[in-house]
């Protein structure tokens, strides 16, 4: 079996076992939470395209992720789009955007990529916040363009509140399921394809890569071009679950939460996101009463990760196999 | 016409001229060994036709196209593969994998890399294992492996790509006797199926038994230029060189690739 089909099967059994949970399940707060995990899993599950595939250094995701939300919540709010047109119209314009930063990026590496695509996500946050200027006058009384520090809410939803009523949490759900099913297929197909080769070989040496033909201009355009759409597809959908979307989407500690989802699980490995994803949000809901001592506690997984699997979980599960399958193949030699 | 013309070639750090002025021609073919003292300026030669350097002034043409502006990937395209000094390679790729980035990259620009690799290339990477004597081991990670296998494997990738004109950066330095006639065998086989080759060496073993042709540089500049015999009777090749007593041993191997040649003919 090729590692491609053998990452679609493990792709097919996740979805399966997600689309039962609800059933299994049967509390409201769990599905709801297991919806923010998708929501999560999908921005780092393309996160690890440009950090872990690619190797470039980009902080921008998050940005990407809060343009993806902010434009959806504008166009309902103040077109009212329906959110089936203007989610995809989110995930476009963060596409465009991530070109462009791509784009600025290019003369650029290692730490200087981090800088400069925090610089932009956080001057992004400030405008918003410091924007004070009444752009329409609502009842509520004064809205700024971009929705300054109170963001915007009432924007519009899927539907799923007229069809399915106090049910329509499980309607999140499954489109949850969707999103982050898609993006992880997306991950799957572009990892094992020569684009994904591409993509590691400029990550390992950029200066062979040019010699064998390999031109980082255009493939480092090309990975922030295809990461971003799920990404913003993830914002647009955040915006449409939580009917709130404010410039907390664009904080520091919620990017590094996302980052340390990729580092836990392991860097450049399919599953290795998602695998984070789970165990960082589990730590987290379990450390829910602990108060103050919540950051510590993610601050010591993340240290303590790092410092005992610089692979992350999915680099312990891969040593821990070799190693179970080293005796047994050594046996099968014997036999023969 | 000349494969390869590199006409006043010059490139200049500041004051110093790495490589100043320097002209020669390529036949189709041919195998072209450059030695000479250390920084005198082989290396950023290579690089300026490779396009890593841009050239302070000059051209360099390759099947009469000036491809002095080319990026080194256009200059990839145009049918030029050089392997590094260094032990390059794509680490956590499988050497079968680093020999695919070349082959599916590097013959011809791709505007929309596909989803899957066409078998034809597959086979390229095969064959080009192959040619190496790597076959056995493609799919460990290219960095498990010793000097030799690396150097070879930066040869498999670049005869992946069918080059018109192969560039050689030390490929022997730092191996063993044994590792210098492995790889001669490799590179010997290469120039035998007609791919031009250019390669710098200070193994003057390996330099004199593949070359037909040498050029010794020297402060940017061309201090010799002809056949390997007329090394060791250049007295300033002798004396910036080689010295005395490699000078001795130059002339014996050179005299015993004649008789290989004679044998042959």
């Amino acid at each position: 079996m090729t590692a491609m089909r053998r990452d679609l099967l493990l792709c097919g059994l996740f979805a399966a076992a997600a689309l039962a949970w609800p059933m299994v399940s049967g509390l409201r707060y769990s599905v709801t939470q297991t919806t923010f995990f998708f929501i999560w899993a999908t921005v780092v599950v393309q996160w690890n395209l440009v950090f872990g595939i690619s190797g470039i250094f980009s902080l921008a995701q998050v940005a990407l992720f809060a343009i993806g939300a902010y434009v959806t919540a504008m166009l309902g709010y103040y077109l009212g789009t329906s959110m089936l047109l203007a989610m995809p119209a989110g995930a476009v314009v963060a596409v465009i955007a991530s070109i462009a930063l791509g784009l600025a990026c290019l003369r650029l590496y290692g730490p200087y990529v981090a800088l400069l695509t925090l610089c932009v996500s956080q001057v992004l946050y400030v405008l918003i916040v410091n924007d004070t200027d009444c752009f329409t006058h609502p009842p509520a009384g004064c809205m700024p363009l971009m929705g300054g520090v109170r963001g915007f809410s009432r924007f519009g939803d899927l539907g799923f509140r007229d069809w399915l009523g106090s049910g329509f949490y499980i309607g999140n759900y499954y489109v949850g399921l969707a999103l982050l099913t898609a993006a992880i297929l997306f991950s799957i197909l572009i990892i094992h394809s020569p684009m994904g080769l591409a993509f590691r070989a400029l990550r390992d040496n950029p200066v062979y890569a040019a010699a064998r033909g390999v031109d980082r201009f255009r493939y480092q355009l090309w990975i922030f071009g295809l990461s971003a759409f799920f990404t913003g597809l993830a914002g647009a959908f955040y915006a449409v679950n939580t009917g709130v979307v404010g410039p907390v989407v664009f904080s520091f500690p919620h990017l590094l939460f996302l980052l340390s989802m990729i580092v836990v699980g392991g860097v450049g490995t399919v599953w290795g996101p998602v695998i984070g994803a789970v165990v960082l949000m589990v730590a987290d809901e379990l450390m829910r009463e602990l108060g103050d001592f919540r950051d510590i506690g993610m601050g010591l997984i993340l240290v303590g990760c790092v410092v005992l699997m610089p692979k992350g979980l999915s680099g312990l599960f891969q040593s821990l196999s070799a190693r179970l399958a080293g005796p047994a193949a050594s046996a099968a030699e014997k036999a023969k | 016409m000349p494969l390869l013309s590199c006409r006043n070639v010059t490139k200049a750090f500041g004051s110093l001229m790495a490589v100043s002025d320097l002209s020669f021609d390529l036949a189709a073919g041919e195998v072209l060994g450059i030695g000479g003292p250390n920084g005198a300026g082989k290396t950023t030669l290579f690089e300026m036709i490779s396009g890593q350097t841009r050239v302070t002034s000059g051209s360099v043409v390759l099947e009469g196209r000036d491809i002095t502006r080319l990026s080194p990937v256009g200059r990839c395209h145009a049918g030029l593969a050089r392997v590094f000094q260094l032990n390059t390679g794509f680490d956590s790729l499988t050497l079968r994998e680093n020999v695919l980035v070349a082959a599916y990259y590097g013959r011809a620009p791709r505007r929309m890399p596909g989803f899957r690799i066409p078998s034809e290339v597959g086979d390229r990477v095969q064959e080009a294992l192959c040619r190496v004597g790597l076959e056995t081991r493609a799919d460990r990670p290219a960095a498990t492996l010793p000097v030799i296998d690396r150097k070879l494997l930066m040869i498999a990738g670049a005869l992946a790509m069918s080059p018109k004109l192969l560039l050689l950066d030390e490929p022997v330095g730092g191996l063993t006797q044994r590792e210098i006639d492995q790889v001669a065998e490799v590179v010997g086989r290469v120039a035998a199926d007609g791919v031009t080759v250019v390669l710098i060496e200070h193994v003057m073993r390996f330099l004199v038994q593949l070359s037909s042709r040498v050029m010794i540089l020297h402060h940017g500049k061309k201090l010799y230029e002809g056949d390997a015999a007329g090394l060791s009777r250049d007295r300033d090749v002798v004396e910036v060189y080689l010295g005395q007593g490699a000078g001795r041993e130059v002339a014996r191997l050179a005299a015993g690739r004649e008789q290989g040649a004679q044998h042959a003919g």
